[in-house]
Order: C-alpha cells, then structure tokens, then sequence
C-alpha cells in the first residue's frame, strides 16, 4: 500500500499489528526484550509531546547514536510531530559532528552515551543548540535530560489514550539526512515525508508481512531507514536489531531473521564463510553462517559483483541488488525475486522516471530531494526542472532494468557503501608541509594516497625517511578519521602530477 | 594467544600462518577488510567466552596490539 507521509505507515501498520512484536533487541549477551507496533506509536507520540512541551515542535532535532529502540522512538515523534529529524553518523569525529549540528541549525540533540565528548563540547561549539537529551540516562541531571524521564514526564497522555494528533503534510520536510559532497563538504539532503514515506512504499516487494528482518546497517544511511525501518514498519514486519557488526553471523542465529539489508563488504566476508564450509551440506551451512530461515538478503550502497548471487542461491538465499543515493530517499531501482536481470542493478521503482543527458543518469519522481539544506549552489548543480542529475554514468532499457556503466562524479564509493570524498581527505592529508601534491582513489577495494612529497622541504628540514614520514603523516590523520575514511596505502611517486589545462591534478 | 588468532585470521584472509607476525597490520598487510575484522572479533569473543568492545577494538592496527587487548579481557 503506497503512504505518503511517515505518520500514514505507522498509523496504518499500527491498526493491523498493533499488540504483534515490532522491535526486537537484544539487552545482555542473549536475552531478547521486543516492543510493539502499538507501543512503539505510544512511545514515539510521547517524545512528540516531549518536544512539544520544549516548546521545539518543528525546530531540527539531531539523533545520534547505535541503532535502537529509543533511536527509532526519537526519530518517529521528531517528524511526526511536524519537526526535523538530522540523523547523524555517531563514529564522525565530535568536531565534525558539532560542525554539522550547527550548519543543520539543530536545537534539540538527542544523544547515545557512547558519544559523551560530542555532550562535552556540544553546547560551547553549537549556540543555536538549546537541549541535550541522553538516550540512556535514567535522570536529568546538568549536563544532560534523560530521555526515559523526559518521556514518563508524558506518561498521563498514555494513561488517557490522548494520542499526539498532529497530522503532517506530505510536502512538509521532515529529515535532513548528510551525505558526502564531491568538493569536500558535506551537504544536508533535504527529504519531505512524501520522498521518504513513497520511497519506502511504492513498490510490492511480494514481501509477506511478520517477514523477520534483522536491521545491521548504520541507523543514519538513508537506505537502512527507509528500507529497513519504514518498508519494514509498513510490512507489519518484525525488525530485529543487530547490536554490534562484530556479532552479525551470532545474531542470525538468535534472531532467525528472513530477510537482511546488507552492503557488498558484509556480503563478501559471509560469502567467504560460506565457502569455508563449501564441502558440507548447504542446508547446514545455511543454518551456521545465517539461521535457517534466510532467504533473501538485499544488496545497495555500492556495486556487488554478480558473482555472488549464484554462490548464495546454491544455499536458497536470493540476492536483490539495488541501486539509489540519498537525494532520492534513496531507492532508485531494485531487483525483484520474480524477475532477476544479473547485469542490472534492478528495475526503476514505480515512483521513479528516468533519462539519460550525455550518458548521464537523470531521475525524477516523488522520492527526489528538496535539495540541499542552505546551499543553492551545489542545489542548482544537480536538480534540474525536477531532474536529479546523478552522477552516475549508465542507461535504462525497455523493462526498466538500470545499468550503471561509470560515474561522473568524483566520489570514493566504498563497499561498505559509504560516500568518501577524495578532496575532503587530500585536503585533511595534504595540511603537512612535506606533502606537495596528493590524490585519494580507492585501489583494490581500500582508499590509497599518492603522494609527491616536497623533496626540497625535506631537505632542509632534515627529513631523511620520508616514507615514514608520509606514515606518519596519515596514522595521525586515521587516528581521528572514522574507520571508512582511514587511508590504509601510501604511494609515494618523485614526479609530480601530470595536470589538466586548468592546472589540476589529473585524475583518471 | 599469538597461535589463536593466527589461526583465526587464515580463516578471514588468504595467507598463511608463517607470514603473519606480531606487527602484520590486519588491513594494510593482511588485506583484512572492515568488516572481516569485525566478524573475526565476534567469533573471538566466543571463542574465548569475553566482551570485546567495539570502540576499542576498532583502534586495533596490528596483530601484537590485538593479542595483548584479548590478553587483558582473559587477565
């Protein structure tokens, strides 16, 4: 069923499944504690009114923090009470972090304890930010209102059966969500509850509700929340949250899930296991890596290799490859299990229209960006009458199927899906006065550094062992870069770059 | 601890035990991947029935740095 807004799909799911297991989370080693559809509506309704009664109901509201029952809690009053969720990465350094609060002009922080040196140096760093909230704090305290309290402080509104009534237009925004740009700055993609809620909906998967969907990837990616979180709330399906990806392969056994959202890297490491244990039975194979009830995990965020959907079929496990960005909320196309082109990355989604201008990819449809928060540049650069130029090179063919055949743009996209920005780290790297020049590419599935260190510079200063210098040079800047963004080969050449008529260095 | 994990990392990556030593750094020389890391470090804590934490763990470089933090969740 197509919603187009966010309150429409838990509302509606509500109604069907509402005493039926929604959440289900682990608390300790093996203990599983669950939530339902009408208690996770309750719950988000009351830090509805948590907001209301800061008096921040429509002001931006920062989340971050691991992927949690409390996490989902804060996201859904946030834009179900007319506000702005900007769901952020909790393992970006806390400046960073702090630098984007600010730009997104957040006023309410709700934070994990696992990030107390972002609570540190918020407040100092953010003037607009007004309210810290801790995600796991049982009381207020200075630093710091607790979340649980904030939301018992709400609790004569559950007791009455008074629901936050507030229903949101499909055009009003409702998520910034940050993605890497190609010149270095991130920039905040604007979604309204139509581009979120239409993505999410708008294609029947076949995919039958209760399905067991075990949640492992990054709460902040847009394709973790619209297709994890809110086609899995749409489904009535159950979503299982995996605590730590150290404990994905433990986490099947104990969940039993029925479908997984993963990214290329996940699907390599597992298909590795798989063949560890090639010359056993598959169904046994099956049960160890995955639990038995596996049958079909979706792949997007980066490009899969083919191959591997005939290994994981050879254990009854389909592979669904997808394809999308984040300026359209951000299912592009998808494969479905009834109809698998190998050479494509799926077909267009239903709410979704494509062209190609100069081998371009261009989309259009309801799940395209508003465009990005304060920067009608980089906006005006992309969006066109509708259009979303995507920086992708590729085609369309009759069925719909989308083949992707380069990009345009200059982005590292890594297999775990992240966007990585050559010059933001050449920039960061490139800040030592040994480097002259320096270019950041992915080789052989890690981020590379090409340096041209300043020979006379070294010289002078008496720098003797540049390499180790340059290693340097990049462990510090690793040591505070989350772990996608960590450089891990250094080249060093003793020519400079060769570069184009505008004097930049060439990249490809 | 040396031989534990270094019969666990031949389960991860395609080399062989004798060119593993103490200072093989997991991405760079043992061509692990993030999240090969990761799952290595889940089959570990049941392995040896501990806790890891995954914020420290993920400052883990090398092979020596990797048994001695497991040496202090045995200690």
């Amino acid at each position: 069923m197509l919603y187009s807004t966010i309150r429409d799909i838990l509302v509606g799911t509500e109604r069907q499944f509402g005493p039926e297991d929604a959440v289900r989370y682990k608390v300790g080693k093996d203990q599983v504690e669950s939530k339902s559809y009408t208690q996770l509506k309750e719950d988000s309704e009351r830090f509805s009114f948590v907001l209301d009664a800061l008096k921040e109901r429509g002001s931006h509201v920062a989340v971050i923090g691991l992927t949690s029952y409390s996490w989902l809690v804060a996201y859904l009053g946030t834009v179900n009470s007319g506000s702005v969720a900007v769901p952020l990465d909790v393992s970006l350094p806390a400046e960073e972090i702090c630098e984007l609060i600010d730009r997104a002009d957040v006023t309410v922080l709700v934070l994990d304890e696992v990030r107390q040196d972002v609570a540190a140096i918020a407040k100092d760093r953010c003037p607009k930010l007004k309210h810290l909230i801790s995600i796991q704090k049982e009381t207020h305290d200075s630093k710091a209102l607790s979340l649980q309290e904030l939301l018992a402080e709400q609790n004569d509104k559950l007791e009455k059966k008074v629901g936050f009534s507030y229903q949101p237009n499909p055009e009003e925004l409702c998520t910034i969500m940050f993605t890497s740009g190609t010149t270095g700055k991130s920039k905040g993609v604007m979604l309204t509850h139509r581009n979120m809620a239409e993505n999410a909906t708008c294609l029947d998967m076949k995919i039958p509700s209760r399905t067991v969907i075990l949640s492992v990837l990054p709460i902040h990616h847009a394709y973790c929340l619209s297709m994890d979180i809110l086609k899995g709330i749409s489904l009535g399906s159950v979503i299982c949250i995996n605590d730590s990806l150290m404990r994905v392969a433990k986490n099947c056994k104990l969940f039993r899930p029925d479908m997984i959202l993963m990214v290329p890297l996940m699907i390599e490491t597992m298909a590795k296991k798989l063949e560890e244990a090639a010359g056993l039975p598959p169904q046994i194979v099956k049960k160890e890596v995955f639990g038995d009830n596996l049958h079909t995990i979706c792949s997007g965020g980066a490009y899969l290799n083919p191959a591997y959907l005939d290994l994981f079929a050879k254990y009854g496990i389909t592979i669904l490859q997808g394809y999308g960005m984040t300026e359209c909320a951000p299912v592009i196309s998808t494969s479905v299990s009834w109809n698998i082109n190998k050479e494509a990355v799926g077909q267009l989604v239903p709410n979704c229209e494509a062209k190609v201008v100069d081998n371009e990819l261009w989309v259009r449809g309801s799940s395209v960006m508003q465009g990005y928060y304060k920067m009608p540049e980089q906006t005006k650069e992309v969006l066109h009458d509708g259009w979303l130029a995507t920086g992708d090179l590729g085609y369309v063919d009759k069925e719909g199927f989308v083949y992707l055949t380069g990009r345009k743009k200059n982005l590292i996209i890594t297999k775990n899906g992240e966007n990585v920005s050559p010059e933001e780290l050449e920039n960061k790297i490139g800040e030592d006065r040994l480097i002259q020049e320096i270019l950041v590419r992915e080789q052989d599935g890690v981020i590379e550094a090409e340096i041209f260190p300043d020979y006379e510079y070294a010289k002078k200063n008496g720098i003797e062992n540049i390499r180790d210098y340059l290693q340097n040079v990049v462990d510090t800047y690793n040591k505070n870069a989350p772990v996608y963004k960590r450089v891990y080969h250094i080249k060093e050449r003793t020519t400079e770059f060769e570069k184009t008529p505008s004097k930049k260095i060439k990249r490809y | 601890m040396f031989e534990k994990l270094v019969a666990v990392i031949c389960n991860y990556v395609e080399v062989s035990p004798e060119q593993i030593t103490g200072d093989s750094r997991f991405m760079e020389d043992l061509g692990f991947t993030s999240f090969d890391f990761m799952s290595m470090l889940g089959e570990l804590e049941d392995e040896l029935d501990v806790e890891i934490d995954q914020q420290k763990a993920a400052d883990i470089r090398t092979v020596n740095e990797a048994v001695s933090y497991l040496e202090s969740l045995k200690a």
